[in-house]
């Protein structure tokens, strides 16, 4: 096609490819370029003074650990859910897998002020929760209900049409041949499913760590205590501390972008495996 | 399979259909605390008051300048990233060059990034001290604080999406046809338009569709370059948020809910109206 | 298929090519993404008002009609406003980084000197009869009606399981009159000899239980409204707006000892300079500090700068009513308490002056 031998690539083509990478580079490069450069600037020194900053390498630490527990139980509850969907049948199981998306359709700002009127210390549940120690909304376990929420529809939709595309004959026949409910997830369709839990838990990892807009309402805002990355970014600029801002912004992104790189490179060993 | 069929002793069965239906349980309870509750607590708040205080919250020209606003940096946001989006993913999949591995994770980049983060890297270029910004400044052009930055900061969250829809369709897609209509003498637009578009068709509905969504509810990019300036800058999230604070819970509500509902029936039209399509295809 | 080195010719004749389709496409989307946008109402009468939340409903109730029908009556001229309301440290944030306000009304002066200091303010804003004010008010704590957990000052909220709420110092300017005030009040017990010592245990109490940390004052006022927590440290004018929107009592508590808020406004030089309505935005201030205005201002509860004005149903001033003055002034404030390493930050951290 574009690099046929017999010509080159055709002016269209470059124009094509000119303008796709212009457009990237001026939307993101340019903008992550000049991020990590301010950063930068005052010197190595400044930097790591900015990260060490009890109030930062919190906020950070804070950030990572919710993220790592919500992405256990939504790898978990997202598998089970699609797995769900999929091979069983009840009543109201169309609407429910229409409902799937509506973290997406829902704007973060609301899902907090919902989650806080539903949960938070002033309603029947959250009331109740607190008084035996169960306290969520302003709380650490706040943070991850949000996170949950906006995050539950990832690793669903991930794993939900490589399941559809899976033939059920696989787990029956693992069943005739003895083989516990478990048993059969373990050895026939986990194999099967992994790549699309791990895309999908990714996703949802990735999201988590730069969740923002229903984290803000639900997490109390304490420093040293339920201050997460982004609401500790947006803080500092809105303090003038924009080199503090910048720092935990820079650390957080190269953060999510590893994870990128790791979730495409195991992709594509997946698809090695499984020959995709 | 094999001729003879074992059958699952009765006792294992009943077993298996309970661990399902546990698991059903389970899985159906967690859905409803964490998403059904929650969904209906926010359809309720909005409708307490009648459907008529509901319509009234959603006419007043505050919530109707931000609607409009929402509206047109979605449509901005969707258009650009659309066409982007096409070039990109044929770029992508049918040229080869170097970096072109690296181009594919760039575009995933937005995606990791937090619309905070998104924000501060908008001022930092086009703030009034900013890169960029410092020459706009004295010529009277404003990014930051303006209808620009804002369209800029929500093309920038919902970059990726119509790419990540259109690649793997592409690619499944296939050369061949292409190369068949080439060698038939169409030209490349003549070929885009006639036998690439089609068959992505669903992959960039799909893309286009999260795109909307995505621009519809941006919130954290904007409430660090918009300024919340009443009329001029402030969408439909920004006048959630600021109905929060000022007492006008109901026009936050009802706003959340036109929003939501208006995102979640595209979401979910899309996919009813791919269904039926396909399922007229198949039976033709 | 063999890649060319770039000395041949046509490899070379595609590099330029597509050197130029880059240049070329990069310039055209830049100017599409930038295009040139004037604030829609620029003119010799459009007034941009960047202020902090609590004062939206004086000013978009009554204050700004107010203005309204008196320029029209001075100049026959109809004045448009565009409005911003903002957490004031956000809010300056903004005016700072290219918000093109042209008047600062914010919650506190620090956020008008972050002004001056990025060159946007004149540096004798201050300098008038009414050294740059526009309101008064004090600091209070709302109360749940009926005050079922008796508080009556600032040592009931030190007490064990009271729920707290005020704003995030980093983003709100009410939080810092807050927090000014809760320590201020311990700290001048003995008005010789302040003891920031004693100022710091009992704001490390209070904090202990502090419940959200809102980023404005506003929405503080609206989750303790929403049925969070037992007491909202706030502006006194805050609760009395909830009772003058509800029609019901919102009781509130003035402790002993309190701070006294005093609101500045300036004009911000560059952008009257741009939008040439250096008129109108000098009339506004003066406007702002007539008799007419000052009582809209007591009526949505805040205090006016002469007290003659206020409603006589005022609750009178607490005994000992100190100002940010006799607490060291804003600078010293800004630097001691919420710079880094300061008082703020070692509630949290444990040590002070940790940075030099």
């Amino acid at each position: 096609m574009s690099n046929r031998t017999s010509r080159g690539p055709l002016p269209i083509d470059l124009f094509l490819r000119g303008s796709a990478l212009s457009y990237l580079a001026l939307m993101v490069v340019v903008p992550l370029t000049a991020l990590s450069i301010e950063a930068l600037k005052p010197g190595w020194d400044p930097f790591w003074q900015a990260l060490t900053d009890p109030f930062a390498w919190h906020a950070l630490k804070l950030t990572f650990a919710t993220a790592f527990i919500m992405v256990l139980i939504n790898a978990v509850m997202g598998t089970a859910t699609a797995w769900v969907l999929v091979r069983c049948e009840f009543p109201g199981k169309g609407i429910m897998n229409a409902l799937i998306d509506v973290p997406f359709a829902v704007p973060t700002v609301v899902t907090g002020l919902m989650l806080v009127a539903l949960y938070g210390p002033s309603s029947v549940l959250g009331s109740f929760l607190g008084r035996h120690g169960w306290a969520v909304i302003y709380q650490q376990p706040g943070i991850v209900l949000a996170l949950l929420f906006v995050s539950y529809p990832f690793v669903i939709r991930s794993v939900q049409p490589v399941l559809l595309e899976m033939d059920p004959a696989e787990e029956e026949a693992a069943a005739t041949l003895g083989a516990g409910t478990f048993t059969t997830f373990r050895r026939v369709t986990f194999p099967a499913l992994w790549p699309s839990i791990l895309t999908g838990t990714a996703l949802s990892f990735s999201r988590a760590l730069g969740e923002f807009g229903s984290v803000i309402m639900v997490a109390g805002n304490r420093p040293l205590q339920t201050k997460t990355g982004p609401m500790y970014i947006f803080g500092e600029i809105e303090s003038g501390n924009t080199h503090g801002a910048m720092v935990v912004s820079v650390v957080l992104l190269a953060f999510s972008l590893g994870i990128l790189i790791v979730l495409n490179l195991l992709q594509r060993q997946g698809r090695h495996i499984h020959g995709h | 399979m094999a001729t003879e069929v074992q059958r699952i002793p009765a006792s294992r069965q009943a077993r298996r259909s309970f661990g399902k239906g546990l698991l059903t349980l389970i899985v159906v309870g967690w859905f409803a605390l964490l998403i059904l509750v929650p969904l209906l607590a926010l359809i309720r708040g909005a409708l307490a008051g009648g459907l008529k205080p509901f319509l009234q919250a959603l006419a007043t020209p505050e919530a109707q300048n931000a609607f409009f606003l929402t509206v047109l940096i979605t449509v901005v946001a969707t258009v650009v990233n659309t066409i982007f989006g096409l070039i990109m993913s044929i770029v992508l999949v049918r040229q080869r060059f170097w970096g072109k591995t690296l181009a594919d994770g760039i575009v995933d980049l937005p995606f990791a990034i937090s619309p905070i983060i998104a924000g501060l890297m908008l001022i930092l270029i086009y703030g009034n001290q900013g890169w960029i910004g410092q020459w706009l400044e004295p010529l009277g052009i404003k990014v930051v604080y303006a209808w620009p930055g804002m369209v800029l900061a929500t093309t920038f969250v919902t970059l990726p999406f119509v790419v990540r829809e259109v690649v793997p369709v592409l690619q499944e897609f296939g050369v061949d046809q292409e190369e068949v209509a080439y060698t038939l003498g169409a030209g490349r637009w003549r070929t885009f338009w006639s036998v690439t578009l089609p068959s992505i068709r669903w992959g960039l509905a799909y893309g286009v569709t999260l795109t909307i969504a995505r621009s519809l509810g941006e919130f954290g990019a904007l409430l660090v370059v918009s300024g919340n300036i009443l009329g001029r800058t402030q969408t439909t999230t920004l006048y959630i948020h600021d109905g929060i604070e000022s007492f006008n819970t109901e026009g936050a509500y009802a706003a959340s809910v036109l929003l939501a509902g208006v995102s979640f029936v595209l979401l979910l039209g899309m996919e009813l109206f791919r269904k039926h399509v396909e399922a007229r295809e198949t039976r033709t | 298929m063999g890649r060319g080195t770039p000395t041949n010719p046509k490899r070379r004749r595609s590099l330029i090519r597509f050197g130029v389709c880059c240049i070329a496409s990069s310039f055209l989307t830049w100017l599409s993404g930038c295009l040139p946008v004037q604030g829609v109402y620029a003119g010799a009468d459009t007034l941009t008002i960047g202020a902090y939340s609590v004062v939206r409903d004086a000013l978009r109730e009554k204050i700004l009609p107010g203005f309204a029908a008196h320029w029209k009556a001075k100049t026959g001229r109809t004045v448009r406003f565009e409005e911003s309301y903002n957490a004031s440290g956000a809010q300056s944030r903004a005016i700072a980084s290219g918000f093109d306000a042209d008047v600062a009304m914010l919650s506190l002066e620090g956020d008008v000197e972050r002004l001056v200091k990025a060159g946007l303010v004149e540096p004798n804003w201050k300098d008038g009869p009414h050294k740059g004010l526009v309101t008064r008010s004090l600091v209070v704590i709302g109360v749940r009606p009926g005050n079922p957990l008796k508080l009556q000052g600032w040592e009931d909220l030190e007490r064990p399981g009271v729920g707290v709420l005020y704003p995030d110092p980093k983003t709100s300017g009410g939080a810092k009159w807050n927090i000014n005030a809760i320590y201020g009040s311990a700290m001048l017990e003995d008005q010789e000899h302040p003891n920031l010592q004693a100022g710091f245990e009992r704001l490390a109490k209070v904090q202990a239980n502090v419940l959200n940390m809102d980023s404005s004052g506003r929405q503080s006022m609206a989750t303790f409204e929403r049925g969070t927590g037992d007491a909202v440290v706030t502006y006194e004018n805050e609760l009395l707006l909830q009772q003058k929107r509800k029609g019901v009592a919102t009781p509130y508590v003035i402790p002993d000892a309190t701070l006294q808020i005093e609101g500045p406004v300036a004009i911000v030089e560059s952008s009257v300079r741009e939008h040439g309505n250096r008129e109108v935005a000098e009339a506004f201030l003066d406007y702002l500090r007539q008799d007419e205005a000052q009582r809209i201002f007591a009526e949505y509860g805040f205090r006016a700068l002469d007290s003659r004005l206020d409603p006589p149903d005022r609750v009178p001033l607490p005994k000992k009513l100190f100002t940010i003055a006799e607490l060291g002034g804003w600078k010293e404030i800004n630097q001691k308490v919420y710079g880094p390493g300061g008082l703020w930050d070692a509630l949290f951290t444990g040590k002070k002056g940790s940075k030099p």
